[in-house]
C-alpha cells in the first residue's frame, strides 16, 4: 500500500508541473498585461520598460514560468501571482474563493450520492419496474440538462414569479433581526448560516441534478452488471437466502467501482460550478476564471485555472488511493 | 462468410432498433429538429436571421417585442427576429455537435486502437495521457481557450473536439485488447497482412458498434458544450446564431422577456434528450452479450 502511494505521489508532481506550464504557455497567449497600461494616464514607454523588467516578462517563456512558480511559493516576491486589475494580489483572491467553490462542490456532491446510490441500486434490482422507468428518465433528465438554462427556469420561476429564494450571492449583506437590520457579520452564527443555506438552495439544487444523472446511471449499470455475474448464480444456486445474496454478494461488489467513477466526475463537477457560480454571482473559483478571462487578468486567470486543476487531480488522486485501499488487487499490480 | 455475418448482425440491429419504442420516439424528435434546421428558409416565415427588424428600442417598448403575427416568438434585443434565429441556430448547434463528435470518432478510434494493438511504452504513453486529459477541469481551460483564440466557427469545433476523444479511445483500447489475440487476428497477421491493414480491415468493424454508441451520446455532450461556451460569450459569436449565445445575457431579461430564454434552452434539452436515449436505444440493440443470449 505504502509503495503503491508513493508511486503515484512521484507521478502527481511532474504532472502538476507539466499542467502549470501549459496553463501559464495558455493563459499567456491572451496577451501582455503591460501593453495596455500605456493608455494609463502618467504611464510613459520607459515607466512600462522598466516594469516588464521588474516583473521578468521580457524574459522567454520558460524563465518566466520558472519566476512565476517561484512566486507561488513566496508571495512576496514580485511577478507571478501578486496582481490583479483590481488592486488584491491573485493569491489571496484565490485563497478568498477557494472555499466558496470546495463548499458548493462538495454540498452537492455528497447530496448527490445520497440520493442517487440507493435509488440506483433499488432501481437496477428491481429492472423494469416502474421505480426503474422513473429513475432512467430522471438520470436521463439530469444527463441531458443545460445547467444554465436550467438555472436561469428554476430562477425565474422561485427568485421572480413566487420570490422565496434570492436570484445570487452567497449571503444577504443585512439580516432582519427583530425588525432591526443587522450587518451579516455582526449576525449571530445560526442566523449566518441560514442565511447561506437559503442563498445557496437554489445553485445547490441545480448541481445535485446535475450530478445525480450520472451517479444514478453508473450505479445502476454496476449493479445490474454484477447482477448477471455467474458468481451470483452459483450463489443462488447453492441456496443462500436472496437478502444475504444482494447485501454481501451484489451490493459490495457493484459499488467498489463508484469509486473510480467519484475520482472522473470531478472535472465535470467543476465545469457545472464554474456555470452555476456564473449564473447565480457566487463569488468562487469557477466565476473568477470566467471574470478574469473576460477582463484579460492575465495572472488571476492563471491562478484560477491552476488551483481548479489541483481540486479536480488531487480529486481522482484520493479515489484511486482509496479504491486500492478497498480493492487489494489493485495495490499488486 | 463473414461478410453474411457482418450484414446479418446490422440487420439484428436494424430490426432489434425500430421496435425499441424510446429510441424510435427520440428519432423521430431528431428528425423533425434537424429537418426544422434544414428547412430554416422555407419556415422562417420571411424573417432574416440577421436583419434588425424592430426599430423600436427593444429596452423600452416590451410589448412590441413580444411574440405577435408574423413574428411567432418575438424579437431578440436587438430587434431580429427570434424565430428564425431559433431555427438558423438550430443549424449553427446541431452542425457543432454532430461534426465534433465524427472528429472525436476518428480521434478515439486511431488514439485508442493505436494503443490498444501496439501496447507497451506506446500504450502506457497514451493512456496516461488520457488520465491526464479526463482529470484536468475541461470547462474553465475551454472557456480560457476559445477567450484566446477568438477565431472563427470552425476553431470551436477544433476545441470542443480536442477535449472530447478521451472516453472514446478508452472504450476502443478495451474493445481491441479484448479481440487482439483471437484467432482471426492472428491469422490476418500470419498471412502477412499491415498492422494498418488488420486495423482497418480486421479491428474497425469489431469496435464499429460500441464506437456509434459513443458518437451518438457524444452529440449530446457536444451540443452542451456548445451552448455552455456560446452562453458564457465565448462560444459561437455574434451575429451568427446558435442556441447557446441566443441566451447570452439572458439573464438581463429574465423577468420582462421570459420567452427569449424558454425557447432556445428548450431546444438544446430537447436535443440532447433525443440523442441521448437514441443512443441508449442503439447501445440496447447493438449490444452483442443480449444478443446472443436471445439468439441462443
Amino acid at each position: 500500500m505504502k509503495e503503491y502511494l508513493i508511486r503515484r505521489l512521484l507521478f502527481l508532481i511532474p504532472l502538476l508541473f507539466v499542467l502549470a506550464f501549459v496553463n501559464f504557455a495558455l493563459v499567456s497567449a491572451m496577451g501582455n498585461p503591460f501593453a495596455s497600461m500605456l493608455q494609463m494616464p502618467g504611464m510613459t514607454r520607459a515607466s512600462i520598460q522598466s516594469l516588464l523588467e521588474l516583473w521578468h516578462w521580457d524574459e522567454p517563456l520558460p524563465i518566466r514560468f520558472l519566476y512565476w512558480i517561484k512566486s507561488i511559493f513566496s508571495p512576496s516576491l514580485r511577478g507571478g501571482f501578486s496582481t490583479s486589475i483590481i488592486g488584491t494580489t491573485a493569491m489571496d483572491l484565490i485563497i478568498q474563493r477557494l472555499p466558496i467553490t470546495i463548499a458548493l462542490s462538495g454540498i452537492s456532491m455528497l447530496i448527490a450520492i445520497i440520493i442517487s446510490i440507493p435509488l440506483g441500486v433499488y432501481s437496477a434490482l428491481h429492472q423494469y419496474s416502474k421505480t426503474d422507468y422513473g429513475v432512467t428518465f430522471l438520470s436521463f433528465f439530469g444527463m441531458s440538462m443545460p445547467v444554465f438554462w436550467f438555472g436561469l427556469m428554476l430562477m425565474y420561476l422561485f427568485s421572480y414569479k413566487i420570490g422565496i429564494f434570492p436570484t445570487g450571492g452567497v449571503h444577504s449583506l443585512f439580516i432582519n433581526i427583530n425588525n432591526d437590520l443587522v450587518e451579516f457579520s455582526q449576525a449571530p452564527w445560526i442566523r449566518r448560516f441560514l442565511d447561506y443555506t437559503w442563498h445557496l438552495v437554489l445553485p445547490v439544487t441545480i448541481l445535485v441534478l446535475f450530478q445525480v444523472g450520472r451517479w444514478l446511471r453508473y450505479a445502476r449499470s454496476s449493479i445490474l452488471e454484477v447482477k448477471n455475474m455467474d458468481y451470483v448464480r452459483t450463489a443462488r444456486a447453492k441456496g443462500l437466502s436472496e437478502r444475504k445474496l444482494i447485501y454481501k454478494h451484489i451490493i459490495r461488489n457493484g459499488i467498489l467501482p463508484l469509486v473510480t467513477f467519484f475520482g472522473l466526475s470531478f472535472p465535470a463537477l467543476v465545469g457545472g460550478a464554474t456555470i452555476t457560480e456564473t449564473i447565480f454571482a457566487i463569488p468562487g473559483l469557477g466565476r473568477l476564471t470566467y471574470d478574469a478571462t473576460m477582463s484579460q487578468d492575465i495572472f488571476v486567470a492563471m491562478g484560477a485555472i491552476l488551483f481548479l486543476s489541483i481540486f479536480t487531480i488531487l480529486g481522482s488522486f484520493i479515489a484511486d488511493i482509496l479504491y486500492a485501499k478497498l480493492d487489494p488487487r489493485i495495490r499488486y499490480k | 462468410m463473414a461478410q453474411e455475418e457482418t450484414f446479418s448482425y446490422w440487420k439484428i440491429v436494424f430490426k432489434r432498433l425500430i421496435k425499441h419504442r424510446i429510441a424510435m420516439v427520440s428519432f423521430i424528435f431528431l428528425l423533425i429538429i434537424i429537418a426544422m434546421a434544414v428547412l430554416a428558409k422555407p419556415l422562417s416565415l420571411g424573417n432574416d436571421p440577421y436583419t434588425y427588424v424592430s426599430s423600436v428600442p427593444w429596452s423600452e417598448r416590451v410589448e412590441l417585442a413580444s411574440p405577435g403575427p408574423g413574428h411567432v416568438l418575438g424579437f431578440d434585443s436587438m430587434g431580429r427576429d427570434v424565430w428564425s434565429r431559433l431555427l438558423y441556430g438550430g443549424r449553427i448547434s446541431l452542425f457543432i455537435g454532430i461534426f465534433c463528435s465524427l472528429l472525436d470518432g476518428l480521434l478515439s478510434f486511431f488514439i485508442g486502437a493505436v494503443a490498444g494493438y501496439h501496447g507497451g511504452k506506446i500504450d502506457e504513453f497514451l493512456m496516461r495521457f488520457t488520465d491526464i486529459m479526463l482529470s484536468i477541469p475541461i470547462l474553465p481551460i475551454m472557456i480560457v481557450l476559445s477567450a484566446v483564440i477568438r477565431g472563427s466557427l470552425f476553431t470551436i469545433v477544433l476545441i470542443i473536439a480536442a477535449f472530447g476523444w478521451m472516453q472514446g479511445a478508452r472504450l476502443v483500447r478495451g474493445e481491441v485488447l479484448r479481440i487482439k489475440n483471437e484467432a482471426f487476428i492472428e491469422a490476418a497477421y500470419a498471412n502477412g497482412l499491415s498492422t494498418g491493414r488488420i486495423i482497418a480491415v480486421h479491428i474497425l468493424p469489431n469496435v464499429l458498434a460500441p464506437l456509434i454508441v459513443s458518437m451518438t451520446i457524444a452529440v449530446a455532450a457536444n451540443i452542451i458544450t456548445e451552448a455552455s461556451l456560446s452562453f458564457l460569450g465565448v462560444g459561437v459569436r455574434e451575429p451568427i446564431p446558435s442556441w447557446g449565445n441566443m441566451l447570452n445575457g439572458a439573464q438581463v431579461y429574465l423577468i420582462f422577456a421570459p420567452w427569449l430564454v424558454w425557447w432556445p434552452g428548450l431546444a438544446i434539452f430537447v436535443s440532447t434528450l433525443a440523442f441521448n436515449f437514441f443512443g441508449d436505444g442503439l447501445r440496447d440493440a447493438m449490444d452483442p452479450k443480449f444478443y446472443s443470449r436471445k439468439g441462443r
